[in-house]
């Protein structure tokens, strides 16, 4: 049995297959070779694993991400936050960090941000003298908050391999999301008064109330959201779906940027992104069934406290092989190969798993942009034209302040539930 | 021929998944919109929904196979020599082509069960054939595209260049 759910999935990832067929593998050998079960489960685990309602806010929030992806919204954003800062030392930085920000409240796809922010607000920070170092580090490192900021798809995976509720985690994720925007705003003024870039400009009423107006709508977004949830209007793919439907409106009728074309064309991309994540979910159910039919969560959980570890040790333990993880595959398969395995563990160990949830997420979001693989920084690379050299000297400081960040995060767990108990409705 | 082919029908299922997946965020909105406005649901919407994000899972995951997009850890495999990458290309269809064999079978004869049973959702009474059919069609389709790339490694032709990225 060790054979079918520990050589063969390790062998095939690392030899490049792709993921549901590494799962699907294991899974298989497992059921035809190794075990005395109806081969009919298998098809009723692949069913079972993408039958319920919460997943469905992944499409959801994914569409809702490309109908605002696709208009102004960004420079928008951009103009409004740029003209609420605009006198702060390092301004432009500090606004690519709070656009970022409110993007994430908007969608939470990290690649996608940094390839929308970035189209924006690399061209104005070469005009303005930034360093190119600086700014190819900034850029590839802001999007990450997107993941941690609700809605956050991660959280919405980690939520249903967990069996922990979507709402809560969301609530989780706002003050972390948030410290880190400001640990990136701070070290960003920082470094403009140290090495003299980025003047500011006199802030002018006028100019952030017209930005301001013209980004109203694209306020609304977040607010109907991240309201709508803590608010116990709407469950999370509610939130997402009422998202989709005021995020067609207004690209379409108030901004007048979208047609039909491109709202079939957005859809259209939503579906190859479920098809993508949404069929490792379905075949990493069944992988995490024949874990739990197996007893290896809770063989491993039993060992693990045959050594006496403590919470402490083990969340160090998992965040060093998370960060390795993150470094080599994207968040969402992570979650989806590790969370039967490491949930279970810290349950055991007393370790909430809202809080883990969200340890976990900050994770991977540093694996978006470590090097040498972190997939935004191909995204930079590519659509941005930054040079790959340049982004991995620039992104360091970067690097640190997340993982300064996570430390925080993982051994305050009050960050996260402080999010759990003033954010949520009661009742 | 056989490639056009192929990409047309993919292109077909995306396109009708997306009209599927617009009706569903419709279905949705209503649903919140009836429940807040005028106190009332709308029977078996949550079903519906939840079926279309089937169909999107294993007819999307086809699509995605056709297109060659699907996510994997391929950073050490670049390090390889060409012709390792090509034995492993080969070794990756094949293994797909019983894989997606394997799954058919039984989901084509669970869903066929559904079918002789008749059985239908709880709410909306949808046959369940459908969406437990649709992970036997996505397989299907999987073995088909596997096989047609198979055969493309054989004859050394290039594959059909990808069409988008999502």
């Amino acid at each position: 049995m060790t054979f079918a759910l520990a050589v063969v999935p390790i062998t095939l990832l690392l030899l490049g297959f792709p993921i549901f067929m590494v799962l699907l593998t294991a899974v298989t050998v497992a059921l035809v070779f190794f075990m005395h079960v109806p081969l009919a489960a298998l098809h009723q685990n692949l069913f079972a694993s993408v039958n319920g309602f919460a997943l469905l806010a992944i499409p959801f929030f994914i569409y809702a991400g490309e109908l605002m992806g696709r208009g102004s919204v960004a420079q928008r954003l951009v103009d409004f936050v740029q003209s609420g800062v605009g006198s702060v030392r390092g301004s432009l930085g500090v606004t690519a960090v709070g656009t970022s920000a409110i993007f994430g409240a908007i969608s939470g796809a990290s690649a996608a941000t940094v390839a929308t922010i970035g189209k924006v607000m690399v061209p104005a920070m070469r005009r303005a003298g930034y360093p190119e170092t600086f700014i190819a580090g900034l850029i590839t490192a802001v999007g990450a908050i997107d993941v941690i900021i609700p809605p956050s798809i991660p959280m919405i995976v980690y939520g249903a391999a967990a069996e922990e509720s979507v709402a809560r985690l969301y609530a989780a994720g706002v003050v972390p999301g948030l410290m880190i925007a400001a640990m990136l705003a701070v070290y960003v003024v920082w470094r403009a008064k140290r090495e003299n870039f980025g003047a500011g400009e006199p802030f002018q009423l006028r100019v952030f109330l017209h930005a301001f107006g013209r980004s109203l709508w694209a306020l609304g977004a977040p607010v109907i959201i991240l309201g709508g949830i803590y608010g116990g209007v709407f469950s999370p793919t509610e939130a997402a779906a009422v998202a989709c439907v005021y995020a067609a409106l207004v690209t379409t009728f108030v901004f007048r940027e979208l047609g039909w074309r491109d709202i079939v064309a957005a859809a259209a991309s939503t579906v190859l992104f479920t098809g993508q994540i949404l069929i490792i979910v379905a075949c990493a159910g069944v992988f995490a069934w024949l874990l739990t039919v197996n007893q290896v969560p809770a063989t491993m959980t039993a060992w693990l406290q045959s050594l006496n570890v403590s919470p402490w040790m083990l969340l160090l333990a998992i965040n060093v092989l998370l960060l390795l993880v993150g470094c080599f595959l994207d968040p969402l398969s992570a979650i989806l190969l590790l969370s039967p395995l490491l949930v279970p563990l810290v349950k055991a160990a007393g370790i909430d798993t809202v809080h883990f949830g969200v340890v976990v997420t900050v994770n991977l979001a540093i694996g978006l942009f470590h090097p040498p693989f972190g997939i935004n920084i191909f995204v930079a690379q590519s659509v941005l034209g930054l040079k790959l050299e340049t982004i991995y000297r620039g992104i360091i400081p970067f690097v640190i302040i997340y993982l300064v960040a996570l430390a925080l995060i993982t051994y305050i767990p009050d960050l996260s539930l402080i999010g759990v108990r003033y954010l949520l409705a009661r009742g | 021929m056989i490639d056009r082919v192929l990409d047309r029908i993919a292109r077909i299922i995306e396109v009708t998944l997306a009209l599927a997946f617009i009706f569903a965020v419709l279905l949705n909105f209503a649903n919140v919109l009836g429940r807040y406005l005028f106190g009332i649901s709308l029977l078996g919407a949550d079903e519906v929904q939840i079926f279309i994000m089937i169909g999107m899972t294993f007819l999307g995951a086809a699509v995605v196979t056709r297109r060659n997009l699907h996510l994997r850890m391929d950073v050490l495999v670049r390090f390889l020599p060409t012709p390792v990458q090509l034995v492993l290309r080969v070794a990756e269809q094949l293994l797909l082509i019983a894989l997606a064999c394997f799954v058919l079978t039984q989901s084509y004869f669970y869903a066929r069960q559904m079918l002789r049973l008749g059985r239908t959702s709880d709410m909306a009474g949808v046959p369940m054939w459908i969406p437990h059919g649709m992970v036997a069609l996505g397989f299907g389709l999987m073995l088909i595209f596997a096989v047609c790339r198979l055969l493309h490694s054989a004859r050394r032709t290039p594959e059909p260049p990808v069409e988008a990225k999502p």
